[in-house]
């Protein structure tokens, strides 16, 4: 049952990383930018959600303005930042820089408008427990990771696909050249894609605090654990990114039946590393 | 000649009755600015207000008190240098600390200049042993463990799992326990680490529950909160024990620390001082401030003690004195027998959204 339990807990983790993984590797295939200011995008989300909540607003609309004011943040990142930084020809490695740069100050503004310590949402709804099968209990929030975390997935999936928006984000992240010839206007698809991915990522950015708290800094982990999600799923594949994060988290969560807790985290990216050394391309590389 | 005599004597007179109200100078280094800011401004205000109280009623032997603060920002770097700066451009001879880093790094300095550091707020164990002019009011983190074992042996929890943080405050209180609960007849079964600020404490209490434990005994200092709520959230039934950390006013009200017991130094404001001081600063005299008034009562009755006698304040002789007078009631009674002071501690259960007394312990 133990077994059980830990394997419903790194459902629910995985899937809120899932997200922040499909997301990061929607931006970087399509703009090829390490977006790494997309942890505060992440935590940003939280707080808004926190401020309007403690103020009495009612949670799905404080969940929707988040999510609009993420999508608006994203947009302007790519439009004021990184967009001039290329029209100045910018390497990769300076909008690298600007952007770890553009997350200290979302951090440092965060911390200081709100506090460095932990915030808590006050909705007893969320930390009521709903009965699962057998001694498995998961609360009302975890259920609710999973499902919108599946939803935003599915959705970004049927957007990439079945849009007219989607299709052209995919041809620019296919070929950035040809699009532009072409009339697609790389640069405005850029801006969407990030608007997306951004109002995306704050589905779990709200969500994921409302179960564990808010803190200034706690976007930067989900991040890592997403990148070697995409680079582990393959650089492009929004399938792969979501369905590593899930593995990698369940693998956290499981190897606790046989391993002590500090050696959690090092075994499972040393499994990850062993098994890039044989498929470095990636799990899905192919399935695109 | 008459008229020259009478002014010579009264020449000596202003010049003793000079010297006599002449300012002592002490110095305070602590965090008043980033993270520690808050716990850092509450133990300011507790010296503070110790001192005007003081100076309000002509001082310490008729000398007023002066306190020159530092802000270290709780860094041991920085803390090294406010030291440095109080001890060789001041000449002060006694500065009060907190923070075990800040005071641990200030530790050896004081042994080599002699200069009297008083901490009421810091509790890792090396601060017991770090300097013999490192004076702690409060106990270490160890003597607290060394009593909630002995309590949760004693209601017959035998059976004990370690949740702690895996960095050095957190270690260091695992070994406590890992070394307390056994002398106090009871088995640790089990231990899992978390990680400083983690807040999703799942999968360490599953793990801890899998050897189905009496008690779960804690060395966390962060997000208490959620550790508590998970805790319910699962189920959980074993009692969770730990020490003053677990004194968390968000923690106390929330309905899932239900039962949390926990070590508790006893030290209360009387009714009319705590009221005193909310006129004055408009905030509740918080433990730090309760902490610090309480130091700074033994600092300046070692001080007054000092004069008495016609002795110089310097360290060295404060810190003889304290251990000469060795017992001081202020608002707790504590007594010096070594470096660290014995006082009265209580085990405090959470109950109904209050942090109740249950039993009256001692480190003793």
């Amino acid at each position: 049952m133990l077994a059980l339990q830990l394997l419903c807990n790194g459902l629910a983790t995985g899937c809120a990383l899932g997200v922040v993984a499909v997301t990061f590797s929607l931006v970087y295939s399509t703009t090829k930018l390490f977006h790494v200011a997309h942890a505060g995008v992440f935590t940003l989300g939280g707080y808004l959600a926190w401020s309007l909540t403690s103020r009495g607003a009612p949670f799905l609309l404080a969940f929707v303005v988040a999510i609009a004011v993420c999508a608006a943040t994203g947009a302007l990142i790519q439009a004021l930042l990184y967009a001039r930084l290329e029209r100045r020809h910018a390497t990769h490695l300076v909008i690298l820089i600007a952007s770890l740069g553009m997350l200290a100050v979302m951090q440092n503004i965060i911390a200081a408008v709100y506090t460095p310590n932990i915030l808590q949402f006050t909705l007893p709804w969320a930390s009521q427990v709903v009965a699962g099968g057998g001694s498995v209990r998961l609360t009302v929030i975890q259920v609710l990771i999973v499902a919108a975390s599946v939803a935003a997935y599915g959705g970004l999936m049927w957007f990439a696909h079945h849009t007219i928006l989607g299709k052209q984000m995919r041809a620019v992240a296919s070929n950035p050249f040809l699009a532009e010839i072409t009339r697609l206007r790389p640069r405005r698809v850029h801006v969407y894609v990030m608007a997306i991915a951004s109002a995306v990522v704050s589905v779990p950015g709200v969500l994921v605090p409302v179960d564990l708290g808010l803190q200034p800094y706690n976007g930067v982990t989900p991040l890592l654990t997403a990148t070697i999600a995409m680079i582990a799923g393959g650089v492009g594949s929004i399938t792969g990114a979501f369905v590593l994060a899930i593995a990698i988290a369940e693998l956290q969560n499981l190897s606790l039946l046989i391993i002590p807790g500090e050696w959690s985290i090092g075994i499972t990216f040393f499994i990850f590393l062993i098994f890039m050394l044989f498929r470095p391309t990636g799990l899905f590389a192919a399935v695109r | 000649m008459r008229r020259i005599g009478l002014t010579a004597i009264l020449a000596s007179l202003l010049t003793i009755a000079a010297a006599r109200a002449d300012t002592i100078r002490i110095g305070a280094i602590l965090p008043l600015t980033g993270p520690g800011a808050l716990i850092g401004t509450q133990q300011m205000r507790g010296i503070q207000f110790a001192i005007d109280q003081a100076n309000a009623k002509g001082g310490v032997h008729g000398n007023k008190i002066e306190v020159v603060f530092e802000d270290n920002q709780a860094k041991p770097d920085q803390s090294i240098l406010s030291f440095n700066k109080l001890t060789d451009l001041e000449h002060l001879q006694v500065i009060f600390t907190a923070y075990s880093g800040p005071s641990l790094a200030m530790a050896p300095l004081a042994t080599r200049k002699k200069v009297l550091l008083i901490n009421a707020g810091a509790q890792a164990d090396k601060l017991a042993t770090a300097s013999p002019y490192l004076i702690n009011t409060l106990p270490t983190i160890g003597d607290e463990i060394a009593v909630i074992t002995k309590y949760v042996t004693g209601e017959g929890k035998k059976k004990g799992v370690i949740l702690f943080e895996n960095d050095a405050a957190g270690i260091s209180g695992r070994d406590d326990y890992l070394d307390a609960y056994p002398k106090a007849g009871g088995t640790v079964v089990a231990q899992e680490p978390t990680q400083f600020g983690q807040t999703d404490f799942r999968p360490a209490l599953l793990k801890l529950a899998d050897a189905k434990p009496d008690v779960m005994l804690v060395s966390i200092t962060a997000a208490l909160d959620n550790m508590a709520q998970q805790y319910k959230q699962l189920g959980l039934t074993f009692t969770v024990a730990g020490t003053t950390f677990f004194q968390d006013p968000d923690v106390i009200k929330d309905p899932a620390a239900e039962g949390f017991v926990h070590t508790q130094i006893r030290i209360e404001a009387p009714a009319e001082l705590a009221a005193e001081f909310k006129q004055k600063f408009g905030v509740e005299m918080e433990f730090f401030v309760r902490q610090y008034y309480n130091a700074s009562q033994i600092v300046m009755t070692a001080m007054d003690r000092l004069l008495t006698d016609g002795q110089p304040i310097t360290g060295e002789n404060m810190h003889d004195i304290i251990f000469k007078i060795r017992k001081f009631q202020g608002l707790i009674p504590l007594e010096f027998r070594t470096n660290t002071a014995t006082v009265p501690l209580d085990i405090n259960m959470m109950h109904d959204g209050k942090d109740v007394t249950i039993k009256k312990m001692s480190t003793d």
